[in-house]
């Protein structure tokens, strides 16, 4: 029996570490937890793009669910998005858009305001506008009290303006059951309805390309 | 024993090696960057330039793996390294600005990870594994040593008997 266990031991031991480094080939190194989760959306005082006179705030969630999505022009994810993020807002979802430009750097500052405006509005043209408006975060300091990385990045906000849904990465049918649809059945589940008969009008098909017509 | 010590010397060989390497990397490759990059960013006091070029070494980038944020070239890393200058220039010292990243990053954005219940098994787990190792051997060693000298004993008072 003890003959036996220091033969086991060592295997055991063995077949343990197997299993912990063969999990790590699959692990993705990149998946963090968000530290924004269930706290309010970051104070925030940002010109509207399209009209620097506008000025938003915080003030904006008050009594509606509102889906954040940080993007620019420059970021091609982004615009494989915008046909999906279109028919999010068709359902009744307001969607704002952060919008940070990597070329109007700080340090550099290039790009003019005019050029920004009319290549966004050619981009919204092409695949779809789901925004009621655009908040133009010119320093990026809302993107990182927010924790973004990159774009695209997508937040859903309570009508509190708790931010509920942290996403990195794009948004389409899938993600949107796994990550949003538990959320928004929750907080708004009229709303939730909407889009979960519209995801299943859509899934089956791709996704990407029938959409990518009907843009507005 | 012999193998024991072997074993010994050669694991202080090869973590004196590690750490010669490691040095060679950061002389030659980390610090010109972060260097250059100071560049972009005045100092009235020199501590304060020497701080931050400490915080964006010590920085991890969020987007990309594996690399400090003086290191990296992504958008982030800018616009993270430009916060870390505005913050020391509002005054924050060195432990609010890793706070202020923390908060937003969470703990990954720091390269020293902290110590708690999770991760106190990093330091402890080598220390019980070489523990229970010693024990095992120590345990080993003596009752064979023992065994074989009663045997030989025997081998002996048999081979007089014979004679």
């Amino acid at each position: 029996m003890n003959k036996l266990a220091t033969y086991l031991i060592p295997l055991a031991l063995f077949l343990g570490l197997c299993v912990f480094l063969f999990k790590g080939l699959y692990s993705d190194p990149t998946i963090r937890e968000s530290e924004v989760l269930a706290k309010p959306f970051p104070v925030f005082e940002l010109p509207d793009l399209q009209n620097e006179r506008l000025i938003h705030t915080n003030e904006i969630f008050t009594g509606k669910v509102t889906l954040i999505n940080v993007w620019g022009v420059w970021c091609i994810t982004c615009a494989i998005e915008l046909p999906y993020l279109t028919a999010l807002s068709g359902q009744g979802l307001k969607v704002v858009g952060l919008y940070y430009d990597q070329d109007i750097d700080p340090d550099f500052g290039i790009k003019t305001l005019s050029r920004v405006r009319q290549e966004v509005a050619q981009m919204t043209a092409k695949y779809g506008n789901p925004f009621a408006f655009n908040i133009f975060d010119i320093y990026r300091d809302t993107s990182l009290d927010l924790g973004v990385t990159g774009a695209p990045e997508t937040f859903l906000v309570d009508q509190n303006g708790v931010i509920r849904v942290h996403h990195l990465g794009d948004i389409n049918p899938r993600i949107w059951r796994l990550k949003f649809s538990p959320v928004l059945s929750e907080i708004a589940p009229a709303l939730e309805a909407n889009i979960a008969a519209m995801n299943q009008s859509i899934t089956g098909q791709p996704v990407i390309a029938e959409q990518g017509e009907g843009g507005e | 024993m012999n193998k024991f010590v072997l074993v010994l010397i050669l694991f202080w060989a090869l973590n004196a090696f590690a750490q010669e390497s490691v040095q060679a990397a950061k002389s030659t490759t980390q610090e010109p960057l972060t260097q250059e990059y100071a560049e972009n960013y005045v100092f009235a006091d020199p501590k304060q330039r020497k701080i931050f070029l400490n915080l964006t070494a010590e920085l991890r980038c969020p987007k990309c793996q594996n690399q400090n944020i003086a290191d990296s070239d992504a958008p982030i890393a800018h616009d993270m390294r430009r916060k870390v200058y505005q913050l020391m220039q509002e005054g924050k010292n060195k432990a609010e600005v890793i706070d202020w990243m923390k908060q937003r990053y969470g703990n990954f954005v720091y390269y020293k990870p902290p110590v708690n219940a999770v991760t106190i098994w990093l330091w402890l787990l080598p220390v019980l594994f070489a523990i229970v190792m010693l024990m095992f051997f120590l345990r080993r060693r003596k009752p064979e040593d023992d065994h074989n000298i009663d045997a030989k004993i025997a081998q002996a008072d048999k081979m007089l008997k014979d004679d």
